[in-house]
């Protein structure tokens, strides 16, 4: 029951804005504002000519290989590292950094590196994913009980086992939050990596669209983008339940966002 | 004292170390001593921050000895030096701790099946034998659930059979029934009883309790306090099999109870 309530209640909340933006766009113009309505057709019209499936494909994949590139490495790092307290700290300053630095301003230097082509693009999500994922691993190689390490080894569990049975599902809960918050930073970078130089991607589209003062069809590549978002996180949601079935689901709940 | 002694404490000290610029760290356990005989059911009692857990690491080799030794089955257990540990012996010293333990991403079969796992023994011989204890002790139908959706009592019995499964020559037992209700202890008391009767293994077993020191053992060590040292040993008088329930009504348990409570100070 409360379930349909808060889809309605959603739907109210979206009425809410689409009214809002309606009006704003007749008081300001459409020329700055466009239209809810004008948005939603030439964002059909642009999934029925192919192009938006054409440009969000491309960076879909961009975000898609660059979270691989940069989330793999982040998760086997801290278990590498587990046994070595003092390569951790000694790497922690120049992680912190990493995580610190603002990553889009490198974009123009991977664009310089790797060129306009993909490559470029993988490089900043990579660096934008790589460092979240890192830090929200590491979390959860720390947070491990050692009591259940002992219970192991005294059953009989070498190194491996305890890596393998107990630290990785541990740090489980860890690694999918970290991959949470990193998905829409990682599409945003790509995003962004397009707008600076590009002949492809929905960053591309903004940029045209900006170019020729075209609202409509920023707008209609922005929304492509917030759609692309949602489904890559209600695809992590439905990783996660599947996952970490083993939870109490109060504990799941809180988590989230962690 | 017919068989000799399959575990040998002897002289056993503990004390924690110092910091830097501070007193010497006073002995916790100083001068322990006892032997416990194959297939015997030794319990443990002692008041609280006697050292008892304490004791029961350094047996089972998460925590260094140091002074004196351990000796299992001839050969030298006890280490003085952290990096030379062996937890669990090599597998022969299996240990119930207070805490389950149960590790929360596997549901209870996949659970009592962990040890035997990463020993490499797990085979179709072995799974029936697991199925059979999760049957005695009452968890049937509950296989396939994870330890969040098992009550307390549930959860210690999984934990008492994963250890029983894979089939340590010696089980150590830390107050592994301290937190459950009364009534779900008498029930985990006769559990263990009737699983050891099958078995006859060699255990160890701490408790504050006294009554679950009589209703238990074969016999009762009294520890001291600071810096602990066996107090007091007492043969418990009452013929196997125990019948945990009626403990009480047995001839010569209010004899045996006033003794040892007599002995802990």
């Amino acid at each position: 029951m409360t379930r349909w309530r808060t889809y309605a209640d959603r739907l109210i909340v979206l009425v809410v804005i689409l009214a809002a933006w309606q009006v704003g766009s007749y008081f300001v113009g459409p020329y700055w504002l466009s239209s809810p309505w004008a948005v939603a057709s030439r964002f059909v019209a642009q999934i029925w000519s192919g192009e938006l499936i054409r440009q969000s494909a491309y960076t879909i994949e961009e975000s898609l290989i660059g979270t691989i590139v940069g989330g793999v490495p982040a998760v086997l790092l801290p278990f590498m590292l587990r046994r070595h307290p003092v390569l951790v700290a000694i790497l922690d300053p120049f992680m912190v950094g990493g995580y610190g630095a603002p990553k889009l301003a490198f974009a123009p230097l991977f664009i310089l590196w790797f060129g306009i082509g993909i490559e470029s693009k993988i490089a900043l999500v990579a660096s934008v994913v790589f460092f979240i994922v890192y830090f929200n691993t590491l979390a959860g190689v720390r947070a491990l009980d050692p009591r259940l390490v002992q219970m192991a080894q005294i059953a009989g569990a070498g190194e491996r086992h305890v890596a393998r049975h107990i630290v990785f599902p541990a740090a489980v809960p860890y690694i999918l939050a970290g991959f949470s918050i990193a998905v829409p930073y990682a599409i945003g970078g790509a995003i962004i990596a397009e707008l600076i130089s590009s002949n492809r991607g929905l960053g591309y589209l903004v940029q045209t669209g900006a170019m020729n003062f075209d609202t409509t069809s920023v707008f209609a590549a922005i929304l492509a983008a917030t759609l692309i978002v949602h489904a890559a996180n209600m695809l992590l949601d439905a990783a996660e339940r599947f996952l970490l079935r083993w939870r109490p689901p109060a504990q799941v709940m809180l988590d989230v966002g962690n | 004292m017919t068989a000799a002694p399959l575990l040998e404490v002897k002289s056993l000290g503990k004390r924690f170390p110092t910091r830097a610029g501070r007193e010497p760290s006073p002995w916790v356990i100083q001068d322990l001593s006892f032997a416990v005989r194959p297939g015997e059911l030794v319990t443990i009692i002692g008041p609280s921050g006697a050292g008892k857990s304490t004791l029961l690491n350094m047996i089972a080799q998460i925590d260094t000895a140091s002074a004196g030794e351990i000796v299992f089955d001839g050969a030298v257990v006890a280490s003085h030096d952290a990096r030379a540990l062996r937890p669990g012996f090599d597998r022969k010293i299996g240990y119930v701790t207070q805490d389950d333990n149960l590790l929360p991403w596997r549901t209870t079969i996949d659970n009592v099946l962990f040890p035997i796992e990463v020993q490499g023994r797990l085979d179709g011989k072995m799974r029936a034998h697991v199925e059979m204890l999760i049957g005695a002790v009452g968890l049937a139908g509950y296989e396939r659930y994870y330890p969040h959706e098992l009550s307390g009592g549930m959860r210690k019995r999984a934990a008492l059979i994963r250890t029983l499964a894979y089939d340590p020559p010696v089980i150590l037992m830390d107050e592994p029934f301290a937190a459950v209700d009364a009534q779900t202890r008498t029930q985990l008391q006769a559990d263990l009883l009737k699983l050891w009767e099958l078995g006859r293994k060699t255990i160890i077993f701490v408790t504050h309790d006294i009554t679950e020191a009589i209703a238990l053992g074969d016999r009762t060590l009294v520890l001291s306090r600071q810096p602990t040292h066996v107090a007091a040993e007492h043969l418990i008088p009452i013929p196997r099999p125990h019948n945990v329930a009626d403990i009480f009504a047995v001839e010569g348990f209010a004899a045996i109870y006033e003794r040892i409570r007599a002995a802990i100070q």
